[in-house]
């Protein structure tokens, strides 16, 4: 699970020759109904099915452990169902099979399954097999005197209905979310993506949970080798357990070690959607209101879907606006915290007064002032995370209000450094990626401790050491800094600023295209499209 | 040819990157005090002599090619190992890797020394070693790649310190100049060279040139690379000659932190321990290529692993530091050092152009004749 860098390599190369290729694969997918329970490491041991009902019942407890939510019913004599109470549609059940059941003659798996007027029925002729078709919401029909059972697939899965992103909220555009179903997730994507070309390939992780996950991309417009690699990835895991997207972003992410994230988790099928029309691979998780977007490079945390909804002056001026916030949000404090203890003449004369005014009463060196606030800040932020809504604006004031007036007045900080960091911390929320915005948040405390005991020199290493650190890293092979280096001139134009339209060629090289067609294509004002001269 | 270089696709790189690893390469801790050294021999010509010494580092770059160009995809120590030989090969290409120690340490040395007399005169000069030693190792394991980044980055992120230069412009007396060409071209001759300790670096071309992609466009851009640091360096000579008089330039030993240090803005004083510290930017594309031009050479010598190679050689350079430690010590150091440098990257190329032109004549000769 937690191999080192060189076994992950390995072990990817190693199944790179006996993977079938996707297109083959997306067949054979589409063919069979969903969650066969192929790949799943149970199918090693197989149990063939009994023709005794007594037996096979007794079989089908002896590997569930009986809970008591199996349901057994006798329909007639020779025909028996079983299923998991409140994992099937219940009115289905009632009004098109026990119907169809109750009034057969001389019963045989294939005759049900050709009078069921349903789509998904199968016949069967493992244990294990339909057991696991069981779990996700499915009935099984035994018919006394056959070693085969019909399985009738009728999921019956809860989820909430859809909301508005809470975490990415934006003022323009589409106001829905990912909810924690599938298979909704996957029908909000189908309905922004008309096209024939988008794959969907599915997989299971988890020896325990079975987690169904969704490799989602254009094919033809992602990369062949991207998409192995992701498939790769994520076949190669050995774990008990997967919950949630986020985990698997971790999982299977360039370098786990590093601060930064290097996929995208969002909420938004619209960014979504985007990613993948722009040639990245989407993941989706069953049970995760979360995707994931990869290959992801550093700037791309720092555009949100909204930009592309705005006017692009607007747009470009939000963009250099978080740009700036990163920069007041790691080194402001830092600043402060170097230029009160070492280098007071950078002051001038003017600003140094009030400074030393405010900070006058003061008791402690600027390093613990700046420290104390910031961790002040911090746990405010994680007792808003985790409060109830309810009791969560409380806490906004008594953090605003009685912390930062009463501390100052107490004498224990300085008026001018609760600005700094209230300002440190509204910039550290501008960004798009919440996941982001806790790295430069995090990033801040080893930046103030170097620039407590070193000044501008603490301060220029942690900056040295961090672009060095953000040119190693790599989002599934490609550089993490594109577009800026390796410098593509093409890409600029979504980067920093965000050219109108007409003159942004819509494809990021970080997933270069196959297809030369679609590469071609620029989109024109007037809405049609025409081939760009080369 | 023997010894030749086999590079895999992935480990090239495009060929106008090297504009700015030329740039980031030669722009380093030389430019915060070259004024008054240059001065000293040139006077108030010393902006011709730089013209001068970059007129010779077009031509050193033009014989490099040259050299390199025989060969179809080798470095510097590729080529003298098939010329000389195994021993005698091996001994040439270790005064080439010393002179990469040696420069890589000096670079460290000036910049401790900087630090010490503007930013924290108490600061233990081993400490920021130290800590430069280990930024540098980070880079230098992640790979070329990284380290072109850093060079990269290096580049755009300091183009703000030319805006702080435009403000020494306002108390400017172009009287300075004058009168244009007062002194003697041998005098002239001798800025020129005392520039060598500033213009170094360009000679990276000897040890990158087989990683290029386009190996038929890089000489242009190594060129474009040497003309805008003539600009640069230029451009802070002449700010710099109109700034100060002749008598307090020839006194001041940091000519451009004391440039620095005129501006004053509503917020800030004293920009020139802003710059100076953040001058670490600046000279880490240099210490990562001199480590890496290292290296390569080692590598060659001996088989070795890049992580082995970097502690092996910032443990020589730490000791190094221990020994040389005043300022009147780095001085002499600086002078035996842009000697040393003189003869590698300007004598020392034209040489092997010289051998290996006539043993490319000899052997096709021996060709025709069989």
């Amino acid at each position: 699970m937690f191999f080192g860098k060189k076994n992950k390599k390995t072990l990817l190369k190693k199944q790179t020759e006996d993977l079938t290729p996707p297109s083959q694969k997306n067949m054979d997918e589409k063919q069979s109904t969903p969650s066969t329970g192929e790949g799943n490491p149970q199918t090693d041991d197989r149990i063939p099915i009994s023709d005794s009902t007594e037996v096979f019942i007794n079989d089908v407890k002896e590997q569930i452990h009986s809970p008591a939510d199996l349901v057994i019913r006798y329909v007639t004599d020779s025909i028996t169902i079983l299923y998991i109470d409140n994992l099937v549609k219940e009115d289905i059940l009632n009004t098109k099979i026990l119907p169809v059941l109750q009034n057969m003659q001389d019963a045989t798996p294939s005759g049900i399954h050709n009078q069921l007027p349903l789509p998904q029925v199968n016949v069967v002729d493992r244990l294990d097999q339909s057991i696991d078709m069981m779990l996700t919401g499915a009935v099984i029909v035994h018919v006394a005197g056959h070693a085969l059972v019909t399985i009738v697939i009728i999921p019956a899965r809860e989820s909430r209905g859809l909301s508005a992103p809470e975490n990415e909220s934006q003022v323009i555009g589409a106001q829905v979310g990912f909810n924690e179903s599938l298979s909704t997730n996957i029908s909000l994507i189908r309905r922004y993506i008309l096209s024939k070309n988008l794959s969907n390939e599915k997989l299971k992780v988890g020896n325990q949970t079975n987690t169904a996950i969704s490799i989602i991309y254009i094919a033809g417009v992602a990369t062949e080798q991207n998409v192995n690699t992701v498939r790769q990835r994520i076949q190669a895991l050995d774990i008990e357990t997967l919950i949630d997207s986020a985990e698997l972003a971790e999982l299977i992410d360039d370098s786990s070690m590093s601060i930064f994230p290097q996929m995208l988790l969002t909420e938004r099928p619209d960014r979504f959607c985007d990613g993948i029309l722009g040639g990245k691979i989407g993941i989706l998780v069953d049970g995760s209101s979360m995707g994931i977007l990869c290959p992801y490079s550093f700037i791309e945390f720092f555009q949100s879907r909204e930009d592309k909804n705005l006017r692009w002056p607007i747009a470009t001026f939000v963009r250099w606006l978080r740009f700036a916030a990163i920069f007041i949000s790691i080194f402001f404090t830092p600043l402060y915290v170097a230029s009160l203890t070492f280098h007071y003449e950078v002051i001038p004369q003017p600003l140094l007064v009030p400074l030393s005014e405010s900070r006058a009463k003061v008791p402690f060196p600027p390093i613990l002032e700046a420290l104390f606030l910031e961790l002040i800040m911090e746990l405010l932020r994680e007792a808003g995370a985790r409060l109830p809504t309810k009791i969560g604006q409380t806490i906004g004031i008594v953090g605003g209000i009685v912390l930062g007036t009463a501390a100052v007045e107490a004498g224990i900080t300085s008026n001018i450094l609760i600005i700094i960091v209230a300002l440190c911390a509204l910039s550290s929320f501008i960004t798009p990626s919440y996941t982001m915005g806790n790295v430069i948040r995090l990033l801040r405390f080893p930046i103030i401790i170097l620039a407590g005991f070193w000044g501008y020199y603490g301060i220029m290493l942690a900056f040295c050491i961090l672009v060095i650190h953000l040119l190693r890293q790599t989002s599934l092979g490609a550089p993490y800094m594109a577009p800026f280096y390796p410098p593509r001139l093409k890409d600029l134009g979504d980067s920093i600023i965000r050219l109108p339209y007409p003159f942004i060629i819509r494809k990021s090289s970080n997933a270069r295209v196959e297809n030369p067609d679609y590469s071609k294509m620029r989109v024109n004002l007037k809405g049609d499209k025409k081939e760009v001269k080369k | 040819m023997k010894n030749k270089l086999q590079i895999d696709s992935t480990q090239t790189f495009n060929a106008p990157l090297l504009f700015f690893i030329i740039c980031s390469a030669q722009i380093g801790v030389g430019v915060h005090g070259f004024q008054s050294i240059i001065y000293k021999e040139a006077k108030q010509d010393a902006w011709i002599s730089i013209i001068i010494s970059f007129i010779a580092a077009h031509f050193i770059v033009f014989i490099i090619f040259k050299t390199l160009e025989l060969y179809e995809s080798n470095d510097i120590y590729g080529i003298v190992l098939d010329l000389f030989g195994g021993n005698l090969g091996n001994l040439i290409n270790l005064t080439y890797i010393v002179y990469c120690g040696v420069a890589y340490f000096a670079i460290i040395q000036n910049y401790t020394d900087v630090i010490n007399t503007w930013v924290f005169p108490g600061l233990s000069s081993s400490f920021i070693t130290i800590t430069l030693l280990i930024t540098v190792s980070y880079a230098f394991t992640g790979g070329l790649r990284v380290m072109i980044g850093v060079c990269f980055f290096s580049f755009f992120l300091s183009l703000w310190i030319l805006i702080v230069l435009l403000f020494p412009i306002e108390y400017a007396n172009s009287n300075y100049l004058l009168p244009v060409l007062d002194n003697d071209f041998i005098s002239l001759l001798k800025g020129a060279y005392s520039m060598t300790l500033t213009i170094v670096g360009f000679e990276i071309i000897n040890v990158m040139y087989p990683y290029v992609k386009e190996k038929n466009k890089a000489q242009k851009f190594v060129h474009f690379g040497l003309l805008f640091t003539l600009a640069f360096y230029l451009f802070v000579m002449l700010v710099t000659l109109t700034f100060f008089s002749g008598e307090q330039l020839e006194k001041t030993i940091w000519a451009t932190l004391s440039l620095f240090s005129i501006v004053h803005l509503p917020f800030l004083e004293r920009i020139e321990l802003i710059t100076v510290c953040y001058w670490m930017m600046i000279i880490l594309p240099n210490l990562c290529f001199f480590a890496w031009s290292a290296y390569r050479g080692v590598s060659r010598i001996i088989n070795i692993t890049d992580k082995k190679f970097i502690v092996i050689f910032s443990l020589f350079v730490f000791i190094g530091s221990l020994i040389v430690e005043k300022r009147f010590e780095i001085n002499t150091f600086n002078n035996y050092f842009g000697y040393y440098a003189f003869y590698i990257v300007f004598v020392y190329p034209v040489f092997l152009y010289f051998i290996a032109f006539i043993k490319k004549k000899v052997f096709k000769r021996q060709v025709r004749k069989e």
